[in-house]
Order: structure tokens, then C-alpha cells, then sequence
């Protein structure tokens, strides 16, 4: 072959790499997209979808057509609009609760050592593991009104408040539901804070409240939020504890829900429930991708 | 006195901890503590800071107790030894913290930390965030945080054992720089005996859990107190040898016996006290055989094996090593030693 002839072939050939780079970039491409899909059509169908139905069907009117209707009878009728304050207000007074105890104990168990730590730990996790409707009849057994405690303190001449069938008794279930995970949850973020830093702290002169206020909680803020999505979310849309343990009135949205669905038949006006409780629970998913986005910026 | 440590005492549940301290510090001294992981030094310190709590003994700083007093009660600041900034504040709110906790007003602050960064050369630095910084630098906040405190004693805790030797040697030139201008009293850990020699103006070398002697660098290098100090600071040769009255007998050499030693010794001897020649069969040297050269920049370490005394080592300059082959006899002569009774040899060896 002559020189020249050399050369051509090599041309040929760079001019056919381009072509088999892009083919191997398109392979990629298909690869990771076949990769999501399984998660993505679980998604559309569990959650997209059904989401799409619910608020579909909560636009309609029963009259061939479609309105906010639904939606204004949350917020026009006194029940509905009751039902929504009270499981806002179950949801934060939950919410607060679960995370000064669950920090409490977390920082307990990570700043010290001792017998009382130990047992801590051995057992704060139980509750993880029972489930919840034997769970909850176990709190319907020790505070109702003719349950342990009451005797006991009848025993003594005293009286047990109304816990069961009351906003006292959905708070102290769901307190049982979530200090465990959250304090679990908030325990390994603390892990990760080096004793050393706390240490460091103290030495230019923090007290205990600075120490939390401006080391303990801005380093493990990140779970802090995780942990409040994690209680809110869950809180908001539970549905055992306050239909075994809730009073008739008002009724947390879950038990509105189901009531309005399989007790009053109005299949519209349960999915207006449900895609409000979804919306409530997007506006703090929003707040928490919103943080999460901007402390990843900073540290940008 | 500045600092004073009273029979300190604290026991670990490993069995480990430290015994019998007692330490004197003036105004504007820096004193290291030496020794090997786990000889002490740490527990001490932490002990001064704070940190931990001994078993018994006393602490005074500036004349006053602070047994029982938390670390953020005390007249005392600690660079640690992985800098210990908080990764959620910037550069100057670390420096400013401590001062804002202090209630300094706002101007002060700014001032006060402006002066800081420059005396650790990094002006212009206050609205980085530590993981923008080299870990020099992350140790110069580090330092200067503590500085803007204005303690009463600086405790350094290992400060320079995570960065690279030419920036620890740097980093040892400038924290003696920022004593002498500041002359404040600074406690420093380290197991780095270069380190210690070259900073300090005097050591505190501890040896588990009690201190083996406490002198100025050169003290401790010239006249060590014990054979385990003068094993763990800088090389030494030890060699056997007899003691009368007046003389160590090392064969056929001679040396003065400073301490009046009797009977059976180990003398510790250093290189650069080792000197080589050509042997004379009827000199008053000792006769050896080159095992080894090793070119060190400037010097070179010759091996010698001894006869009779086992092998020594030699510190020598370039002209020397350059008439000197592995194999050759040699005679050896010893300038000055330093003798030790046998038995604190074995125990210093059991010891190490």
C-alpha cells in the first residue's frame, strides 16, 4: 500500500470513532434508564396515579361535572374544618414532643456512660418491634378508664384523667409510635459529631444551652429535618391509634377519611380528604427538599 | 508561679494512667511534655485543661485551684490535635465565638480577630469555612482561636502530628515566634523529640505514667537522667563497662566516671562522641571491623561492630566516610559518656 493509501485507511478509521463513542454513550443512557424504570413504574402506580384518580375524583361534583365543591365543604363545614385543626394540632404538639424527648435522649446517650445509658439503650428500640394495633390495645389496657392505672390510682384515692378516647390518649400512642425511630435516627447523627468538637467548644466557654444551640443542633440539623418529615408525615396520615383509641369527635383525617368512605359512601369527598392530607404533607416535603437544596449550596 | 501540678493521680481502668506528678511552671514559659503513646503526657494535660478529672492532687493556675472547675471555667485554652474547628461557621465567627460568648462588643471583636488572622498570617481568610482550608491553615485558626482567648496557660495537644514534616517544621518556627511576641504560658504535648528539643524552654519527659526528668533541651540531651531518657532522646550507642572510683574502664579507653560509680556500668554514649581512625595495635583504642556506611546529607553513620563490645555507631564527616570501606579495621575512641549503674539498664530495657 502506498503512503498515501496508509493514510486514508488511518483517516477512515478516526473518522469512525466518534460514531462508536455515541453509540456507547446511547447504551449507556438506555442502561440507566432501564435501571430507574422498575422504581419509577412502582412510583406512577402506587403513588402517581393514584394521586391523579384521587384528586380527579375529588374535582368532580356528582353532577357530571367538576368544581371545588369538595374542597369548600373541608373548610366551610364545622366537623370537617374541626377534624382539620384537630390533627394539625395532634400532629405538632406529636411532633415537638417526639423531638425534645428523642434529642433529650439522644444527647443523654451519647454524653454519657453509665448503667442508666445502658438500660436506655438496651431498650428504647422495643417499641419498634411491637406491632401497632397490639400495641395500641396495650395503651387501651393501662390508661382507659377502667385500665391499670386507673385501678391503681383508685386504689390510692385518686383519679386517672380521660386519656383514651380523647387527643391525649392519639398524642401518647403516636409518642410510642415515633420516639424510637427518631431517636434512633437522631442518635447516629450525634454519633457523628467528634467528642472533640464539643470538647472544643467548651473550652472557649459554652455552656450546656450554647452547646446545643450553636454546636449539637446545626450539626445534625440535616437529620433533624429528616426526623420531622419522618413524624409529621407519618403522624398526619396515621389511622390505627386514633380509629382504636380517638373520640368520635373530632377525628383525625385518616378516620374522617375512612369514615366518609366506607360509613358515608361519599367516595368524592374521601379522595378531597385524602389529596388535601397528601398536599399538607407536600408543603413540608417542599420545606425539607428546599433546605436540603440550600445547604448543599452553601457548601457549594 | 503560673502553673502548678501537685501529685497528680489519675488511674484508668486499663490499669494505665499517671502517678506522682508534679510540675512548676513560670510566666511565659513553654514546657513540653515528651514521651511515647501512652506514657501520660495526654492525661496530664487533659487533666490542666479540664477535660478529665484526676483520682487526687491539685492544680493551681496563677495561684487558684481548678480541681473540679469544667473546662469552659478555666483559665486555660487547648489546641487540639485535629484542629477542632466547627465546620458550620466560617473562619472568623470560629475566631469570634468564644469573644461574642465573653460579651466583647461587636467592634472589639472584629478588631480583636483581624489582629489574630494577621498574627497567624491569615489576613483576609475570616469568611472561609474551615473545609476550604489546608490543614496548616485549619491548625492556624485553630491556634488563633485560642490566642483571642488571652488564657492564662495554652495547652497544645499534638497541634502538628497530622501535617507533613517541611509544614510542621514551619508551623514549630511560628508558634515560637507568636510566644515570644505574646509571651504567654504554653503547655505542649508531643511525642516528636525533634520537636520538643527545638521548641522548648524546657521538656518534662514522662515515661509510664511518671516523669523520668524535667531540664532544658540540651540538659536533657547532654545529661540524661535516666537511661531511659537517654535512649528515647536522640541516638545512643550503650556499651559495657567498669567503674572505679575515678575512671570508666571500656577496654582499653578511659573515661572520667562523673557520678562515682562502682563495679559493672552501661555507658551511654553518642555518635557524634564516637570518633574513627586508623587502628595502632598498640594504641588506646578499641578495635573494630566498618559494618555499614550510611551518606546522610551533610554526615554520614558508620556502623562499627567492636570486638568484644558489640556494635557501635558513629556519627562522621564527609572527609572520613570518604577513607572508610565496609570491612575495614578500624579503632574507635570516646570522647564523653554518660555511665548508669547495670541494673537500670535492665530495667529501663524491660521499660522500653
Amino acid at each position: 500500500m502506498s503512503s498515501k493509501g496508509m493514510i486514508a485507511a488511518g483517516n477512515a478509521g478516526k473518522k469512525q470513532s466518534p460514531a462508536k463513542s455515541v453509540s456507547r454513550e446511547t447504551k449507556q443512557a438506555i442502561l440507566g434508564l432501564a435501571m430507574v424504570l422498575p422504581s419509577f413504574a412502582i412510583l406512577l402506580i402506587v403513588v402517581i396515579i393514584p394521586i391523579v384518580q384521587s384528586l380527579i375524583m375529588s374535582l368532580s361534583n356528582g353532577q357530571g361535572g367538576y368544581d371545588l365543591s369538595r374542597y369548600a365543604y373541608l373548610f366551610t363545614d364545622p366537623g370537617m374544618r374541626a377534624n382539620i385543626v384537630f390533627t394539625l394540632r395532634v400532629t405538632a404538639i406529636t411532633c415537638v414532643t417526639v423531638l425534645l424527648v428523642s434529642y433529650a435522649l439522644a444527647i443523654y446517650m451519647r454524653f454519657n456512660q453509665g448503667p442508666i445509658v445502658d438500660l436506655i439503650r438496651r431498650t428504647y428500640m422495643i417499641p419498634l418491634f411491637i406491632p401497632g394495633v397490639i400495641a395500641t390495645y396495650g395503651l387501651i389496657n393501662l390508661l382507659g378508664n377502667h385500665g391499670w392505672l386507673s385501678r391503681m390510682l383508685e386504689a390510692f384515692g385518686g383519679e386517672l384523667p380521660r386519656i383514651i378516647f380523647d387527643e391525649k390518649g392519639i398524642i401518647i400512642a403516636n409518642l410510642w409510635f415515633n420516639i424510637p425511630f427518631t431517636t434512633m435516627l437522631l442518635s447516629s447523627a450525634l454519633a457523628g459529631i467528634p467528642s472533640s468538637v464539643i470538647e472544643s467548644a467548651k473550652d472557649v466557654g459554652v455552656g450546656r444551652l450554647r452547646l446545643f444551640t450553636k454546636f449539637i443542633f446545626p450539626l445534625s440539623y440535616k437529620t433533624f429535618l429528616v426526623a420531622v418529615t419522618f413524624v409529621f408525615m407519618g403522624v398526619i396520615g396515621s389511622f390505627t391509634a386514633p380509629f382504636l383509641i380517638g373520640a368520635n369527635s373530632p377525628q383525625m383525617l385518616g378516620v374522617s377519611m375512612q369514615q366518609v368512605f366506607s360509613v358515608f359512601r361519599e367516595r368524592e369527598q374521601a379522595a378531597a380528604i385524602a389529596f388535601f392530607s397528601f398536599l399538607l404533607c407536600s408543603v413540608l416535603g417542599a420545606f425539607y427538599i428546599r433546605s436540603m437544596a440550600e445547604e448543599e449550596k452553601a457548601k457549594m | 508561679m503560673q502553673l502548678s501540678v501537685r501529685e497528680l493521680a489519675k488511674r484508668y481502668k486499663t490499669g494505665d494512667g499517671v502517678s506522682g506528678i508534679n510540675i512548676d511552671i513560670e510566666k511565659g514559659e513553654l514546657v513540653t511534655l515528651l514521651g511515647p503513646s501512652g506514657c501520660g503526657k495526654t492525661t496530664v494535660l487533659r487533666s490542666i485543661g479540664g477535660f478529665l478529672e484526676p483520682d487526687s492532687g491539685d492544680i493551681l493556675i496563677e495561684g487558684k485551684s481548678v480541681i473540679g472547675l469544667p473546662p469552659e471555667k478555666r483559665p486555660t485554652s487547648m489546641v487540639f490535635q485535629s484542629y477542632n474547628l466547627w465546620s458550620h461557621m466560617s473562619v472568623y465567627d470560629n475566631l469570634a465565638f468564644g469573644l461574642k460568648i465573653r460579651k466583647m462588643p461587636k467592634a472589639q471583636i472584629r478588631e480583636a480577630v483581624e489582629d489574630a488572622l494577621k498574627l497567624v498570617r491569615l489576613s483576609g481568610f475570616g469568611k472561609k469555612y474551615p473545609a476550604e482550608l489546608s490543614g496548616g491553615q485549619q491548625q492556624r485558626v485553630a491556634l488563633a482561636r485560642s490566642l483571642l482567648l488571652n488564657p492564662a496557660v495554652l495547652l497544645l495537644d499534638e497541634p502538628f502530628s497530622a501535617l507533613d514534616a517541611k509544614l510542621r517544621h514551619e508551623m514549630r518556627e511560628e508558634l515560637r515566634e507568636i510566644q515570644t511576641k505574646t509571651g504567654l504560658t504554653m503547655v505542649f504535648v508531643t511525642h516528636d523529640q525533634e520537636e520538643a528539643l527545638s521548641l522548648s524552654d524546657r521538656i518534662i519527659v514522662m515515661n509510664h505514667g511518671r516523669i523520668e526528668q524535667v531540664a532544658q533541651p540540651q540538659q536533657i540531651y547532654d545529661q540524661p537522667a535516666s537511661l531511659y531518657v537517654a535512649g528515647f532522646i536522640g541516638k545512643m550507642n550503650f556499651l559495657e563497662g567498669v567503674a572505679d572510683r575515678e575512671e570508666i574502664r571500656l577496654g582499653s579507653l578511659r573515661l572520667p566516671n562523673d557520678k562515682g560509680l562502682m563495679g559493672r556500668v552501661t555507658a551511654a554514649v553518642r555518635p557524634e562522641d564516637v570518633q574513627l581512625s586508623a587502628f595502632a595495635e598498640n594504641g588506646s583504642l578499641l578495635k573494630g571491623r566498618v559494618k555499614q556506611v550510611m551518606i546522610l546529607g551533610h554526615y554520614a553513620e558508620v556502623t562499627v561492630e567492636l570486638d568484644g563490645f558489640g556494635i557501635v555507631r558513629a556519627f562522621q564527616g564527609k572527609e572520613t566516610v570518604m577513607q572508610l570501606q565496609t570491612g575495614q579495621v578500624v579503632g574507635v575512641s570516646i570522647s564523653k559518656l554518660t555511665g548508669f549503674p547495670v541494673e537500670e539498664a535492665m530495667e529501663a530495657a524491660q521499660a522500653i
